[in-house]
């Protein structure tokens, strides 16, 4: 489970000056559920995720992953988590089976059960193509695919995936979509961020729209409709964010340009 | 910090780097093939190199036909030439003039020869003035006179002394040449040697007439005789030249390139970040890291020297005094390949995290490069040998023992062993350290690579002023003191006199290091009081205590500085120059001096250098490298070496004692008193010690070496001193927001709270 409570992130910009990329966001996401983190470029989501992965500290509030906080616990919460970052990240000169052997290693699997997960994994995803081919060989797919695996080989209770679906074809983000729907139903607590309107609404349980740094909504689907009368995703997204600017004046420096 | 997941990485890297053709082909291509095809070149463009003549115009000579002979029909004389290859590389065109007898030589004639030269027409021109054979026949005449048996009696004819004087002076030919031409340059030299061997023909033949054999003008010639006459000890000196400054250059490059792929690579490709997301610690991918670069890197510095060693002993072992490398040069190169290997690699593993790209990670090749070349490379200048000054230069001081070592100063080697391997394992860590200082920061992890605008900078600092300076502001005002004491210092005369060396010091001291800190502080801080520390300390205490620590610390002080003196000597020409300023601190009355070098510096540098830098680095947090990084800039501002060691050392102490205090008065106090100190000890006479029994007691030495104070002394104000910088060390200075920041609280906290 992620607990984040007013969770904030600033750092200073050689022209902007203090940028604030996160501003005190809260939220809780619980196993079995995806929670989407929903916001155009610049939103704030990418350092919200950095953050509960470890790589950045937070300027303020508190945040822990499955009971560790991310500051004082953060070789803990790597422990526990898959991340999954935007862009297919693999090693251009390592083969699949390589690639995802050599983060299971990093975890500290045994060496038979990490080979026997390894066997179920690419059997799993249908990966057993990316086996012996080096990543800068690989499509798109395939190194979708491998990230998945090398994300999940640990298997974790809790997995981040930051814009996944990001320059992918239809096929393939559709097929990545499913595996985390299924990661889902194996009760994995998911965090998933996208500015993709139509994948949080057919993915997530609960989303957050998020704009520059801020939580603007957050609920269900069916509670943000009630909530806001209405019933079209993007158009309520436009709605929030509109009212969020005239309300709102972009002073320099409150974008969050690291998402 | 485990060693699997070390392990873990590093075969990872290793396996990545072997599968990539660029470092495969850096590392074991490039020496395998590089230095044999040279090789194979030397001998090929060997046929081919065949000495050019050079074109020689010869004018205004008139004829020299009389022994000994200058020149032949074609040009100079055959016997003039040591070989007979010679002959042909002088190619001799006459003047039209030249040859012709008995007609007045031109008088634009010098001007023909060195329009000739000018125009290119001609390598090198050889000028006679008119009337040369003339005087020196008159000359000959002369010599044969005084042989002659009526002037031996004295005869009426005879020559009186000052008409043989003026018959003696015969115009000097001359050689028209261009230093700015190569091949003129040459033609010189071998126009020289050919007049040379002439010029003692001719003095022989005087001799001769005068009666006297050759030998009365040289009654000796000088002999050499080489000890390292067997080739294969003056092949292994030139040798240990060649072969440490071929494994330091190869063991730096041989780690850069993989550096730059293993870190600004995996951040291109994105990988990085999936990297720093699993359970390895920064400190374990770091290390994994850094064994694959250092793997390559010697592997790359083992790979050139032995190739190189291959190829001379197959090539330039045919050449006369340059034998094959000695077989033992491959173990003491071994030894010393760890150590090189393991500081180029930390350096380049740095600066490649620092890096955001490959491309950018290629552009810090060349800082690296260019310090690193002239410590290499200053081993190589002449004098510069093994002493612990320069055993305590990096790379140059493994150069140097490298170099020892393979001539066979196995004592000397030995003796400076442990400072050079003490100074590179220093650098080593320091530089580990650094890189994974890199692999933390969030800014150089996931910085965007963003162009760098002066102005948007400068804007922004002056729009959004804090009450205290940036980290980068206490940067650029270090550089602006540094270019300032450069170019402004540059232009300052040497004070003769006191009163013009007390305007010196103002100058400097007001303009070029008080003035950009405080303009800066003006114009980027909103609270300058904060930034320069004027405020009150922490106890009033710490005054006093400030003061004490200066007195205790002086012996101290004084001994590092005969230290610094006895390691990096002071040049002959700067002594030379030292003698009318330390005439002038002499002559010059003693409180007014001790306002000019104490009190003014005092103020001045401290609110340049503990006010406003020190405030500014301590912003990132991290009180030891704001300290650190003052002194530095504080030692780099002295200017001279040697008092650049010492001000860096006293910048520390004095740092420490201001981020303590909190306040810069301490700092102020202890400065003065430091600067007081060296000017009453540089006025101590035999009369001051008569006059004070207990300073006499303290000190040893006189007034020609100068006074030193007793080892018991020395030892016991740093015991003393010791004590004091505990009870600094013990006080808590709460009262700014970067005390707070670089102490104890959390950075969270601190900004939260």
């Amino acid at each position: 489970m992620i607990y984040v409570d007013q969770l904030a992130k600033h750092y200073d910009d050689l022209k902007l000056g203090r940028v604030v990329a996160v501003a005190g966001v809260s939220f809780r996401a619980s196993p079995g559920q995806v929670y989407g983190l929903l916001g155009p470029n610049g939103a704030g989501k990418t350092t919200t995720l950095r953050i509960l992965s470890t790589l950045l500290k937070p300027t303020g509030g508190t945040a822990t992953v499955n009971g560790y906080d991310v500051v004082d616990q953060a070789a803990e919460v790597r422990r526990e988590i898959g991340f999954m970052s935007a862009g297919t990240a693999v090693y251009d000169r390592m083969t699949g089976w390589e690639m995802v052997e050599y983060f299971g290693r990093l975890h500290g699997i045994p060496h038979d059960e990490l080979r026997d997960r390894m066997e179920a994994l690419f059997t799993r995803l249908k990966m057993h193509d990316t086996r012996n081919v080096l990543g800068a060989k690989m499509s798109t797919g395939m190194k979708q695919r491998v990230s998945i695996a090398r994300a999940i080989v640990h298997d974790p209770p809790v997995l981040i995936f930051d814009e996944a679906t990001a320059g992918l074809d239809v096929l393939v983000a559709r097929a990545l979509l499913q595996t985390v729907a299924e990661l889902r139903d194996h009760g994995k607590c998911i965090l998933f961020s996208t500015h993709i309107m139509r994948e949080a609404e057919k993915l997530c349980d609960r989303i957050a729209i998020v704009h520059r740094g801020h939580i603007l909504a957050e609920g269900t689907l069916a509670e943000l409709r009630d909530r806001y009368r209405e019933h079209d995703l993007e158009e309520l997204f436009f709605r929030l964010i509109s009212e969020h600017n005239a309300t709102h004046s972009p002073p320099a420096g409150t974008a969050a340009s690291a998402a | 910090m485990t060693f699997e997941r070390t392990r873990l990485v590093f075969a990872r890297e290793v396996r990545d780097q072997l599968r990539d053709r660029r470092t495969l082909f850096m590392i074991f291509v490039v020496p395998l093939l590089l230095y044999p095809l040279l090789g194979v070149g030397f001998f090929q463009m060997a046929q081919f190199m065949r000495e050019k003549p050079s074109r020689v115009l010869v004018v205004g000579v008139r004829e020299l036909d009389r022994a000994p002979r200058l020149f032949d029909e074609d040009g100079f004389d055959a016997g003039l030439f040591v070989s007979e290859d010679g002959v042909n590389l002088l190619e001799v065109t006459f003047a039209p003039s030249s040859r012709r007898s008995g007609r007045p030589e031109p008088a634009e004639s010098r001007e023909a020869a060195w329009r000739a030269v000018e125009s290119g027409s001609y390598d090198a021109a050889l000028y006679f003035p008119p009337n040369f054979a003339q005087q020196l026949d008159a000359f000959r005449q002369v010599l044969r006179n005084r042989q002659s048996p009526d002037h031996r009696a004295g005869g009426v004819n005879a020559p009186d002394d000052a008409s043989l004087e003026v018959n003696l002076a015969v115009p000097s030919p001359e050689i028209v040449h261009s230093t700015a031409v190569e091949t003129s340059q040459i033609a010189y030299a071998r126009l020289a040697a050919v007049l040379r061997r002439w010029t003692d023909q001719v003095g022989d033949d005087n001799l001769a007439v005068g009666g006297l054999p050759p030998s009365a003008a040289r009654p000796f010639s000088l002999h050499s005789a080489d000890v390292a006459y067997e080739t294969p000890q003056r092949g292994a000196a030139r040798w240990s030249k060649i072969l440490p400054l071929m494994l330091v250059l190869w063991a730096m490059t041989g780690a850069f390139y993989p550096a730059v792929d293993l870190c600004a690579g995996e951040k291109e490709r994105g990988t990085m970040e999936t990297l720093l997301c699993s359970p390895a610690l920064r400190s374990e991918i770091v290390m994994g890291k850094l064994l694959t670069i250092m793997l390559f890197s010697a592997a790359t510095a083992l790979l050139n020297v032995l190739s190189v060693g291959l190829t001379g002993a197959v090539v330039l072992s045919q050449i006369e005094g340059f034998g094959a490398p000695p077989l033992y040069a491959v173990f003491w190169l071994g030894a010393a390949l760890l150590p090189v290997a393991a500081l180029f690699s930390a350096l380049c593993l740095a600066l490649a995290a620092f890096a955001r790209s490959t491309k950018e990670g290629q552009y810090y090749l060349m800082p690296l490069m260019f310090i690193t070349m002239p410590l290499s490379v200053l081993p190589m200048a002449p004098g510069v040998e093994l002493t612990l000054g320069n055993a305590l230069i990096p790379v140059t001081g493994m150069v140097l023992l490298l170099r020892s070592v393979l001539e066979g100063h196995y004592w000397q080697a030995f003796q400076f062993a442990p400072p050079v391997i003490a100074v590179t394992f220093t650098c080593c860590l320091l530089a580990v350290r650094w890189a994974v200082e890199q692999f933390n920061s969030e800014g150089v992890l996931f910085g965007e690579s963003e162009r760098f605008d002066l102005a948007a900078w400068l804007k922004r600092l002056v729009r959004n002023r804090r009450p205290t300076p940036t980290a980068a502001a206490a940067v650029a005002c270090g550089v602006l003191i540094l270019l300032a004491r450069f170019f402004l210092g540059t232009t300052l005369e040497t004070p003769g006199a006191f009163p013009a060396f007390v305007r010196s010091v103002l100058i400097t001291q007001v303009v070029i290091i008080a003035g950009p800190a405080l303009l800066l502080c003006l114009l980027l801080t909103s609270s300058p009081r904060q930034t320069l520390l004027l405020r009150r300390p922490v106890t009033w205490w710490t005054v006093p205590a400030a003061g004490l620590l200066a007195l205790l610390l002086h012996p101290t002080m004084n001994v590092l500085q005969r230290v610094v003196m006895h390691l990096y000597p002071v040049s002959e020409n700067m002594r030379e120059a030292l003698v009318p300023v330390e005439r002038m601190f002499a002559e010059a009355p003693f409180w007014p001096l001790v306002l000019v070098i104490a009190l003014v510096p005092a103020v001045c540098e401290e609110l340049a250098f503990r006010g406003f830098m020190l405030t500014g680095f301590l912003r990132p947090g991290g009180k030891w490298r704001a300290i650190a990084y003052t002194a530095v800039f504080f030692g780099l501002a002295h200017g001279v070496l040697q008092q650049s060691l010492i001000a860096c050392l006293v910048g520390v102490v004095i740092g420490f004692i201001a981020i303590q205090s909190g306040s810069l008065v301490p700092a102020v106090v202890y400065h003065f008193l430091n600067n007081g100190l060296a000017v009453a000890g540089s006025r101590i006479t035999p009369d001051t010690l008569d006059r004070f029994p207990a300073l006499a007691a303290m000190l040893s030495g006189g007034p020609a070496q100068g006074y030193a104070f007793h080892g018991q002394i020395v030892t016991a104000g740093v015991f003393a001193a010791c004590v004091l910088l505990v009870w600094f060390a013990r006080l808590s200075s709460t009262r700014s927001f970067e005390m707070t920041f670089c102490g104890t609280v959390p950075r969270r906290l601190a900004e939260e709270g």
